[in-house]
């Protein structure tokens, strides 16, 4: 319309008259002044151009300026329109900019949003919130700390904090950030993989510090957390709300204090500065941060709950296999109690005919004269049958061994009183035997009868038809247990033979009877103590076994 | 001449026991039940006993329990197929334990410590 009624004006004057182009087609660029390259079609579209060019243009003002000097009775009201459109042409830039500001913050909030609710892993949902509020891309913000609330909900602690230190820290992280051009997840991947740990030592001195008690009401955090109300505090050092020592923690002068709340559970607090660039922080900060607190709170909460039901899962999976472990124990136990039952039953009844045939047959050698041929027979007869008492002595003391005598025992003393029973046997075979005894050993829960049953028989069955051998016994506390370590040094044994040593009633000629040692195992897992036999290739025999120092460890 | 009574249910053994008590140079007499151990306890004074646990109807351990109560002054050994009893609190009322076997050496010298220590206790008492 405007421009109509203008070109109706140049009815009236000579364009020569006219300093600015608007009235005219142009042939290029050059014929004015405010054209660039890309304006080719504004040349011959005048009213295009006039809207455009001419109404911000100087000479085009001057044009208006001639045409109210020359007195028309439409010029004021031209100078009005020009005017107005002006304003309303900067109020729509202006808006177009805050439309522009906002759907990037829209953006962003959609592609923080997604990446917190995709995410139940605590340490990356903290990642991204704290990369979220210090990045360029993000917030802004220069530093970031994350208090949360301990489980029962008596203290803020600081858990982890983002941001340089110095400003030299500064401009080289900004300046990574800036030239590696990462999108917000990206950003957090890699702070979380590579610089969360370092992030949390950096401020591991002030992140010990925040430490604020949720009873303290007053407290300018705690307040926050309770009026569910994000807080920008001004003149920190000042002001009588902040506690001066939060203020010198943080060595700044204003901050953000954005609580975290999920369905009403405080989760935490976020604090937030401009610690290095000393940017005042503004209203519109704290407005833009805040709308993204709740879904950070939401997804912290989700993460720690996902975070506690994996620690009660994993739990729960150890207890099943615990009691796994206890069930095929327990079946073990009741047939290693059945095995004991009826190996005693037929060794009672194996003793008393044993015992008969040896018996006579010693009445009979003490009557037969040296010289007799026969002599040699009945001598062969009383050997076996002591030999036959022996193993149902081995298998009667196991089957005795099933009955548990449990109570605290110095390990030491046990070993030793083991050893000078086994004394006798160890000088016959020339055997070197050496105990290190570890100092201040608390005593151990165990069953004293059968754990000694069981070291005098790993100690009897290493040097079983061995000579000139060395066996070294120690002690040591390894946490809560107490290591009893017997190595044998004399003894080499492949994989194999030492599968078949712990098997019942296997013959490995290298060592003992093959009894002895499944007996021990049976015995020791009975009990619940760890048992362990390795055989290093070249480095011996090793066996372990590890006491509890607690009764309620014991199963 | 020491006196020994010898209970065991089994008779191959009461033979084996008083062969080779006799041929140490005791009196030995056998019973192969508690009841009968029981008469010939009543009818002769003997100066020990040698009693078997497993024996049938009433143990050797009752037995023991008996003798102790009526015949305190009488030395009793336990002997038996078990080598568990001797953590047995009652067995611990008998002078000595003693786990079968073929060679009698070990009953042998229990018997001659136990009786030795009875001549001790008894010629203290004089």
């Amino acid at each position: 319309m405007l421009c109509l009624r203008l070109e109706s004006l140049h009815m009236d004057y000579d364009a020569t008259h006219w300093e600015c182009c608007w009235d005219r087609d142009l042939q290029s660029l050059e014929d004015c002044p405010n054209l660039v390259e890309g304006d080719e079609d504004l040349l011959v579209s005048r009213s295009r151009r006039f809207l455009e060019k001419c109404c911000d243009c100087d000479m085009f003002k001057r044009d208006l300026a001639r045409f109210k000097e020359s007195g028309h009775p439409l010029a004021p009201i031209f100078s009005v329109l020009h005017n107005d459109y002006r304003r309303q042409r900067s109020h729509i830039q202006s808006l177009s900019s805050f439309l522009d500001t906002k759907s990037l913050e829209v953006r962003f909030l959609h592609e923080l949003g997604s990446v917190l609710q995709s995410s139940v892993d605590l340490e990356e949902v903290l990642s991204v919130a704290l990369t979220a509020i210090t990045s360029g891309k993000g917030f802004g913000m220069n530093r970031a700390f994350l208090l949360l609330a301990d489980k029962d909900r008596h203290f803020l602690r600081g858990h982890l904090a983002i941001g340089p230190r110095s400003a030299e820290e500064a401009g080289r992280t900004w300046h990574e950030i800036t030239s590696n051009d990462l999108d917000l997840q990206a950003l957090s991947r890699a702070f979380r993989h590579s610089e969360l740990t370092a992030e949390r030592d950096k401020f591991r001195d002030i992140l010990d510090r925040l430490v604020i008690s949720m009873d303290n009401i007053h407290h300018v955090v705690v307040r926050s957390l309770e009026e569910k109300k994000s807080l920008l505090v001004h003149d920190a050092f000042n002001n009588p709300d902040v506690d001066p020592a939060l203020a010198q923690l943080l060595g700044v002068d204003s901050f953000l204090v954005l609580p975290m709340l999920a369905r009403n559970r405080r989760v935490g607090v976020i604090l937030a500065d401009n610690a290095i660039t000393r940017q005042p922080i503004t209203d519109n900060d704290l407005r833009s941060i805040e709308t993204f607190t709740f879904p950070v709170a939401f997804a912290i909460e989700r993460a720690s709950l996902y975070e506690r039901l994996q620690e009660e899962v994993a739990k729960q999976q150890e207890a099943n296999r615990r009691l796994q472990e206890q069930q095929e124990l327990l079946v073990k136990m009741e047939k290693m109690a059945l095995v004991g039952r009826i190996t005693s039953s037929i060794a009672h009844s194996i003793r008393n005919p044993l015992m008969v045939i040896g018996g006579f047959a010693r009445s009979v050698l003490k009557a037969t004269p040296d010289n007799d041929p026969k002599r040699s027979f009945i001598d062969s007869i009383v050997a076996e049958a002591r030999q036959m008492e022996e193993v149902l002595d081995e298998i009667l003391t196991y089957s005795d061994a099933l009955y548990p005598m449990h109570d605290f025992w110095d390990a030491n003393q046990l070993v030793e009183t083991v050893l000078r029973d086994i004394q006798e046997k160890v000088l016959a075979q020339n055997y070197t035997c050496r105990f290190y005894p570890a100092d201040g050993l608390p005593q151990v829960y165990a069953d004293y009868k059968q754990l000694t049953y069981c070291l005098r028989n790993i100690l009897l069955g290493t040097i079983d038809g061995l000579e000139d051998g060395l066996l070294e016994i120690s002690t040591r506390l390894d946490n809560d247990q107490v290591e009893i370590l017997i190595e044998d040094r004399s003894n080499r044994l492949e994989q194999e033979e030492l599968e078949a040593l712990l098997t019942p009633f296997a013959e490995t000629r290298k060592m003992g009877s093959g009894l002895n040692l499944a007996l021990c195992r049976n015995i020791l897992e009975k009990l619940g103590l760890p048992f362990s036999v390795v055989a290093p290739p070249d480095d011996g025999i090793r066996y372990s076994i590890k006491l509890p120092i607690h009764k309620e460890e014991q199963p | 001449m020491n006196r020994i009574l010898v209970v065991d249910d089994e008779v191959n053994i009461r033979l084996l026991y008083a062969e080779e008590l006799k041929d140490e140079g005791y009196e030995v007499a056998t019973a192969a039940t508690s009841a009968e151990a029981v008469e010939k306890l009543e009818q002769n004074a003997f100066d020990l006993a040698v009693l078997d646990i497993k024996l049938k109807n009433e143990s050797g351990i009752e037995l023991l329990q008996r003798i102790v109560k009526e015949r305190h002054d009488m030395p009793v050994i336990l002997c038996s197929a078990f080598s568990c009893y001797k953590d047995d609190f009652s067995a611990w009322l008998a002078d000595s334990y003693v786990v079968k076997s073929g060679d009698l050496t070990e009953l042998k010298e229990e018997i001659k410590r136990v009786l030795a220590k009875k001549a001790q206790r008894r010629a203290a008492e004089l």
